[in-house]
């Protein structure tokens, strides 16, 4: 069966926020909301002794998502390849479910009320595509793909790399994987 | 909440176009229908990008769709600089520009009328032709301060630049005083996957940029002391015996003056110099010399060094000669001209221009390399070689800062008319008080832009241009690849926006110049330099759909078979050609343009060393700050400073600082940071405010964040070999922002 899971790897990214903007331009999103941020941390150390990472943030689409099993109208759902996405037919705007997820990944349009959210482009997806993300990713630090799928880039990577997940104490079991720098 | 656009819709079409905002020439597939495009995605299967677009590559709708951009050819109704316009036809613009034209050159000489240039999205080679055609040498770009006298001094000593590398093959990579983690997203790529293959990367920045981030060993240097590492590099690589004995031997001449002239440049001298520890700079030279194959990819830091530029791009040159970095497999490549297909240079007509108005190319009478001089007899001598020469357009340009000059005192002689195409040079250029006393100046200005840019502003003409997708691209690496790649439309101009060459063609046409213009459109000039690669097409867009590359078969070593073009057929370690242009054959040591050992004075005053204009993401020189989508991740500038010396001047993050140099002063926000040397400050390029009123006084903000303001462009402090004026290695002084302070300028 499939299941949709994104390999981060921060030895590549440089900080360049083409996702972000791939993502907002692409989706049509207004100007402040972001599905995809991505964090600089540092230079931390002191002159000339420094590092520099970058964080690349995304929704996780976890297998257990706490935005899913707090939403009061089931607008909030999980599909069987792991997708995690907004009916904006149901949303109420309540935002329980931007207060259960750990991650920040969900967000209340100011526009229309209801809350939104990354759902790996799933029309792209019907299509045979790569999320826009993923495909705007020059550097190939955004790997995306079939976790069930053996021969798939994302299975090798999570089965053979030192990959982490966020706050996996949370069992939230989150299918975007880190590799660090 | 989000319309999804329906790509799969009868009618639609894929269109092969491309990115141009920076020089890569990403892959871009456009999905066109009723003459629109409805969206756009990078192009897996392009070479390039091989799907992928950074920021800028991205809002290539946003930029076609604009509400800010010009749609017609505008002509000036009020003074100069009111923003008082009226929209006219091109064919009333094009005959007035002639007329105008034709009357300047009546009466003061075709060379009274200029030409400034930008940065590759133009197709400069028939600026070139009607030039020539028209009788003036003075056309020029930025190019003095980007890559073009590296070329020409690189082409001096080995007979062509070896800009292509061989990366997949290299086990170190040297990037100098060049960040392609925020200008050259593609080659970043190629970088972290030879670094996953065991490949180490050295990076010579004084900022701890994206690339320095992931590199091996950072070698943060003071701004502008290039020439002192690379000398030092030479001395250790010579002195320890790690050069190429073989490649000494078979291929170069003037070791032995080369060796006995770095001897006195060790690593122990260059530490003061460069502010880098005397083991650090062996360190990094041993691992450049010894893990080969290597490379030295070209940064544009050097360039814009001012008086020492010129050494030290020879002094980097040599360092790929004596380890033998040069054809070999995995390194960089002299794969000398295209000669399968019809380069820029032969369609730039430069037989025509003649010699006697060759002499009065602005420039030429000194910075001899980037100018007719120069360039007459490195051309003679790849030619000789190759059988063809690099492009006139670039690397043969009239020195801009002395062009400005020329407008402003009439020395060494009238400057009447401006052509700007593609540029923004009050943003771009040198000496921002000088170049805006300039275009106020000059009787007569037309620019060809998107927009309404600053300098635009001050024009007496500005004529709506054709952005990427509305145009074909033709990729060559400024005409001096020997592969190509083509790109496509993917419509017809909107509104009433045409392509530069439709300018400078209409322009041609008005002066007679019919014979020598036969095609009609940038399609049919394209088809008729691919026609001889004997593909089985019969249009350029027939091209770029069926074929779209020309990659010739590899070949290393070239030189075997061709020779060197140098007037030994050798590498020239001890150059002939510089010599003979009256330059020192070997680099000399020369310290920064401003600097504390030889101007104590200034240093008193300014204590603080600076470096402008490093490139940055989301921006590309002066471009893209009216573009929300792009603005809303960096809407303020910022200059980088240590949060040591900020403590000592009471500044703290975000702060509205001054940057202040001996020419001028800019404001931006400040960013504190452990990524720069605490005596160092750096600055960042092109900022402009298309949301400010785009008329006199204000011109778009254009002097406020503006670091050119600080730059300087005197004789006294450019390359005498190519021209380069001083973005690098200045002095500066910092202080906040207040409120009772007057405005940038002043």
């Amino acid at each position: 069966m499939t299941r949709y899971a994104i390999v981060l790897d921060t030895r590549r990214c440089i900080g360049c926020h083409s996702c972000t903007v791939a993502c907002r331009t692409h989706n049509n999103l207004p100007l402040d909301i972001i599905y995809n941020p991505v964090f600089t941390n540092g230079p931390t150390g002191v002159f000339p002794n420094i590092h520099t990472s970058y964080m690349p943030m995304i929704c996780m689409h976890c297998a257990n998502p706490p935005c899913v099993s707090c939403c009061p109208t089931g607008a909030s759902i999980q599909q069987e390849d792991g997708i995690v996405w907004v009916d904006e037919n149901k949303c109420i705007g309540c935002k329980a479910c931007v207060m259960a997820c750990p991650y920040g990944a969900r967000t209340p349009s100011p526009h229309t009320g209801i809350v939104v959210k990354c759902d790996f482009c799933a029309d792209r997806l019907a299509e045979g595509k790569e999320p826009f993300c993923v495909q705007t990713c020059h550097q190939r630090a955004r790997i995306f793909g079939d976790l069930d799928d053996p021969k798939s880039e994302v299975h090798k990577l999570v089965n053979t790399e030192p990959v982490i997940t966020l706050l996996p104490e949370l069992g939230t079991e989150p299918h975007a994987f880190y590799i660090l720098d | 909440m989000t319309e999804k656009i329906d790509l799969s819709q009868p009618g639609v079409q894929i269109k092969k176009s491309c990115c141009f905002f920076c020089h890569q020439n990403c892959g871009v597939l456009a999905y066109v229908k009723d003459g629109k495009v409805l969206a756009i995605e990078g192009d897996p299967s392009h070479p390039t990008n091989r799907g992928g677009l950074c920021c800028r590559g991205n809002i290539a709708l946003k930029h076609l769709n604009h509400p800010a951009r010009i749609n017609a050819p505008l002509k000036r109704v009020g003074a100069r600089g009111s923003g008082q316009w009226e929209t006219v036809s091109w064919d009333e613009a094009l005959d007035d520009i002639a007329a105008k034209l034709a009357k300047i050159r009546d009466e003061f000489g075709a060379e009274a009328v200029a030409t400034a240039g930008g940065t590759q999205r133009t197709d400069d080679w028939a600026r070139r032709r009607f030039f020539n055609l028209f009788g003036s040498p003075n056309s020029f770009h930025n190019a003095h301060l980007c890559w073009i006298p590296t070329f020409m001094v690189e082409t001096a000593i080995y007979g062509w630049c070896p800009f292509e590398i061989d990366l997949m093959n290299s086990r170190c990579m040297v990037l100098w005083g060049h960040n392609p983690a925020a200008s050259g997203m593609p080659e970043m790529r190629g970088i972290s996957d030879c670094k996953e293959n065991g490949m180490k990367l050295i990076v010579i920045d004084p900022k701890y940029t994206e690339s320095a981030a992931k590199a091996d060993i950072w070698l943060p240097l003071r701004p502008g002391s290039d020439i002192a590492l690379a000398l030092a590099w030479l001395n250790v690589i010579i002195w320890e015996g790690l050069y190429d004995q073989q490649f000494i031997e078979n291929c170069c001449v003037g070791f032995n003056e080369l060796a006995k002239h770095v001897q006195q440049f060790t690593p122990e001298w260059a530490a003061p110099l460069t502010w880098l520890d005397a083991d650090l700079i062996r360190e990094s030279a041993r691992m450049y010399a010894t893990r080969k194959p290597g490379n030295i990819q070209w940064g544009v830091a050097i360039d814009q060094s001012g008086t020492p530029s010129g050494a030290a791009m020879h002094a980097r040159a040599l360092l790929r000669a004596v380890t033998g970095n040069l054809d070999a497999p995995g390194s960089d490549l002299l794969t000398g001209p295209a000669l399968d297909y019809i380069t820029d240079e032969e369609m730039e007509a430069n037989e025509w221009l003649s010699e006697e108005q060759k002499l009065k190319q602005i420039g030429s009478d000194r910075y001899k390399i980037t100018t007719w001089p120069g360039y007459g007899r490195i051309a003679e001598l790849t030619k000789a070689t190759w059988g063809k020469a690099p492009t006139a357009e670039w690397m043969c340009e009239a020195h801009p800062p002395s062009v400005f000059r020329a407008i402003i005192t009439g020395e060494p002689y009238p400057i009447k008319a401006l052509l700007v195409s593609a540029t923004n040079p009050i943003n771009s250029y040198g000496d921002t008080k000088q170049v805006l006393e300039a275009l106020r100046k000059v009787d007569f200005m037309v620019t060809c832009d998107y927009w309404m840019t600053p300098s635009a502003m001050l024009s007496d003409y500005v004529m709506p241009i054709a952005c990427s997708l509305e145009r074909p691209t033709l990729t060559s690496t400024y005409g001096c690849s020997d592969f190509l790649i083509g790109s496509q439309r993917a419509i017809q101009p909107m509104y009433e926006r045409r392509t530069d060459y439709a300018f400078w063609r209409g322009l041609a046409l008005r002066f007679g110049q019919d014979e020598m213009w036969p095609w009609e459109n940038l399609e049919e000039a394209y088809y008729y330099r691919i026609y001889s690669l004997g593909h089985n097409v019969s249009s350029w867009d027939e091209f770029v759909e069926q074929v779209r590359y020309h990659f010739p078969p590899r070949e290393y070593y070239k030189y075997g078979r061709v020779g060197f073009a140098t007037p030994s057929g050798r590498v020239e370690l001890y150059s002939s050609t510089l010599k003979e242009l009256g330059y020192p054959p070997m680099p000399e040591y020369i310290p920064p343009v401003e600097n504390e050992i030889d101007h104590p004075e200034v240093a008193e005053k300014y204590p603080l060393v600076l470096t402008t204009g490093c490139g940055f993401m989301p921006y590309h020189h002066s471009e893209h700050f009216q573009i929300k989508e792009l603005r809303y991740l960096l809407p303020d500038p910022y200059m980088d400073i240590n949060p040591a010396t900020a403590a000592e001047l009471n500044i703290k993050e975000g702060d509205w600082v001054w940057v202040e140099t001996r020419k001028g002063r800019m404001k931006s926000r400040a960013n504190l940071t452990q990524g720069v040397h605490p005596r160092v400050i750096i600055t960042q390029r092109g900022w402009w405010y298309p949301e400010r009123a785009a008329c006199e006084p204000e011109l778009g903000g254009c002097l406020e964040a503006n670091t050119n303001m600080l730059t300087r462009v005197d004789d006294e402090d450019c390359d005498p070999i190519g021209g380069s004026w001083a973005n690098k290695g200045l002095l500066c002084r910092v202080y906040k922002v207040e409120d009772s302070d007057g405005k940038a300028g002043e």
